[in-house]
């Protein structure tokens, strides 16, 4: 695979949240505002691009028994800087994501970039593939945000956009984007557009119904 | 070394948490002072607001706020003794922490816990804004169980000790849209003026379930109800009933009133 | 024993792992296709939910949380920034001993518990439960139930998918939504309706 393709493959094609079902969790829990969503994309992108080059440095001296274990322990380590980091220069965000960065550890985006690309290849192509990774999940998380906080809240990143109609304007916001549920049917909306653009993405379906006999033979 | 061999293994594993946790620590170390001007700054920007010596729509800049912050006084309330003490110290003392605590903390009698809290603190930090050495306003440090979550909050009490300053939630997550205007600044302002207890002394404040009209009886001690979020509202009327009461601030209130609002 | 099974019913329903936090949620879609592996997998989150939470939660208590090392004279240290690297060790330790007790004793049980079991090392919910453990600061007793209570709430949502998911192989979906799409829609929909439970106190 080529230097581009590593980057780009990840961004729609290969997305690792729509297509290999990876880091829901976040994407669900943290997208009720831009602002957030910001944060946790960039923290992730941050852990992904560090523990990437970590890991592929040392994938040659990495006893295949205790592989896991290290590669958990250097993800953690990379997560609780960033946690401090963010707990020191933004608070408030912090104070919002509360458990989500932490839980950056358990999302499989992370293990799997480390067990299918950093453990096989050179530096440089897994800080691509991290990178790519990293934005292919940021995507997402923008694009379900940008719907949750406009139309729920009619603002952007606290700028309000719309005008509310309990501050005398003329948007009636749609308080269940606020919810969380709502984000299941945001991404299975998204699922089913980035479906019907690259059909090849579809599963096989477990249960095909056979045609329906003629009429007369019923 | 073959990358099999045991030893090997062994060496990787503990180099690995070495010199990740060496690096953890590190980053702790460095960052520990930001983090730590941070939490003061965050809690005096919620105490700020309700001392009503910085002008409406005026955002005072940091260092203003922590000037502001430190010339209050601020200190610890014996809730069970109706008194201040001087056994913690003000500045360190993490109330939330306390409630879990088994010397600090103690389990609310379940005829008495109006907000279902289930255990409090034992004590209070409570913050003072003098005017001459007299008590001009007190502000409370509150929580309730909400419809989904803790509420947390400050009410500010008048130097009469009974009508409210101002009042403020800066942590919640009430229903998005209905429950969540508590954070309302409007609907907390509304706050301003209505008194805790009636003449006769008892507990009379409330969230009305629909508007209140000016000059009407309810007026002196009722809020306008949340749209739609009725659990929510009755969540704070029962907040205020809980540490207005007799196992909250009441006796500490009393006793405070009697002594003419002297503090020290 | 009230608080116990407060703390146990908020975590089964109000605070479901699975439906209220998303946690677990890579697991929760993707192997849920069937019921009998869901029950197994249910079973394996109830019982490493609750062996790690009250873990944790001794190990936080006693060793990393200010003041917890007074025994020993260190009374002013503060490991609580170590807490994240220890949960994720403590779990990953025990899942693989557990394994090797399952493997070693009860091969029956290993044989269908076995396969999730490596799985969940990396599941945010059972991480989770324990980062949630130490944010509410729950007392040992307390965090028993939040465990066992998270395990069953987890185990219930995915069992309860799984039954759903059964019937809608035979529904005509539309062509792409087909899948993980209406998976997702199908999660949304259970999770608006455990809302409704919010606000019934137990």
């Amino acid at each position: 695979m080529s230097a581009k393709d590593t980057f780009i493959k990840p961004l729609v094609s290969e997305n690792p949240v729509t297509l290999h079902v990876l880091g829901i969790c976040s994407a669900l829990a943290i997208t009720n505002s831009l602002t957030s969503s910001l944060i946790m994309s960039v923290s992730l992108t941050s852990v992904l691009v560090i523990t990437n080059i970590a890991i592929s440095l040392i994938r040659k001296h990495l006893p295949s028994s205790v592989r896991l274990i290290v590669q958990i322990t250097i993800i953690a380590s990379a997560v609780a800087v960033i946690d401090q980091v963010l707990t020191a220069y933004l608070p408030d965000a912090a104070k919002t994501l509360s458990v989500y960065v932490a839980l950056i550890v358990t999302n499989c985006i992370v293990l799997g970039r480390a067990e299918a690309c950093a453990m096989k290849c050179g530096v440089g192509t897994s800080i691509l593939d991290a990178l790519g990774n990293g934005l292919g999940y940021s995507i997402i998380l923008i694009v379900v945000s940008v719907i949750r906080e406009l139309f729920g809240n009619g603002s952007l990143m606290g700028y309000k956009i719309l005008e509310l109609v309990q501050d005398g304007g003329l948007y009636q916001p749609n308080a269940m984007l606020m919810l969380p549920p709502s984000a299941f049917f945001i991404i299975g909306f998204l699922v089913w557009v980035i479906r019907s653009w690259k059909p090849e993405q579809n599963e096989n379906a477990d249960f095909k119904p056979t045609p329906l006999p003629d009429r007369e033979k019923r | 070394m073959t990358n099999d061999s045991p030893v090997k293994a062994f060496l990787v594993v503990l180099l690995t948490a070495v010199i990740c946790s060496s690096l953890v620590s590190a980053a702790v170390v460095i960052l520990r002072p930001i983090q730590l001007n941070n939490q003061m700054l965050d809690r005096s920007r919620n105490i700020i607001k309700l001392t009503g010596l910085v002008e409406k729509g005026v955002t005072p800049s940091d260092e203003e706020m922590l000037e502001l912050y430190r010339g209050m006084d601020v200190k610890v309330v014996d809730i069970d003794r109706a008194a201040f003490t001087d056994e913690l110290d003000p500045l360190s003392f993490d109330q939330r922490r306390a409630v879990n605590n088994a010397e600090l903390g103690i389990a609310i009698p379940s005829d008495l816990d109006a907000a279902s809290l289930g255990r409090r603190s034992r004590f209070a930090t409570v913050y003072m804004v003098l005017e001459d050495g007299e008590l001009d306003r007190l502000i409370l440090p509150v929580r309730g169980t909400g419809m989904w979550s803790m509420m947390y909050g400050y009410v500010a009490l008048e130097s009469d000790l009974n009508t409210i300053a101002a009042a403020t939630f800066y942590e919640q997550n009430e229903t998005p849209g209905l429950g969540d205007q508590i954070m309302r600044p409007d609907w907390q302002a509304q706050w301003k003026g209505r008194r805790v207890y009636d003449e006769a002394g008892d507990f009379r404040f409330a969230v009305n379930h629909g508007k209140v009209e000016p000059g009407s009886s309810t007026w002196l001690y009722e809020v306008d109800a949340l749209t739609g979020a009725t659990v929510t509202a009755d969540a704070v009327t029962a907040m205020m009933q809980y540490w207005f009461g007799p196992h909250g601030y009441r006796y500490f209130l009393e006793e405070l009133r009697d002594q003419n609002g002297r503090v020290n | 024993m009230g608080a116990f099974f407060d703390v146990f019913f908020r975590a089964v329903f109000l605070e479901n792992l699975a439906l209220a936090y998303f946690l677990g949620m890579c697991t929760f879609l993707a192997v849920s296709k069937q019921v009998k592996t869901t029950v197994g997998l249910g079973v394996a989150v109830i019982v490493v939910e609750t062996i790690s939470v009250p873990l944790n939660n001794l190990i936080y208590n006693f060793v990393l949380r200010e003041g917890a090392l007074a025994w020993a004279n260190l009374g002013h240290m503060d490991f609580s920034f170590l807490g994240l690297l220890s949960q994720i060790a403590v779990i990953a330790a025990m899942i693989q001993i557990l394994e090797m007790v399952l493997n070693r004793f009860f091969p029956a049980l290993y044989n269908t518990l076995g396969i999730f079991l490596p799985l969940l090392t990396v599941n945010c919910a059972i991480l989770g439960a324990s980062l949630f453990m130490v944010q509410r600061d729950l007392a040992f007793i307390e965090s028993v139930a939040f465990g066992f209570g998270a395990g069953v709430g987890w185990a219930l949502a995915i069992v309860m998918l799984a039954g759903l998911r059964e019937k809608m192989k035979y529904s005509d979906v539309p062509a792409g939504l087909e899948g993980l799409g209406i998976t997702f829609i199908t999660t949304g929909l259970i999770s608006l309706a455990f809302m409704g439970i919010a606000g019934l106190s137990f």
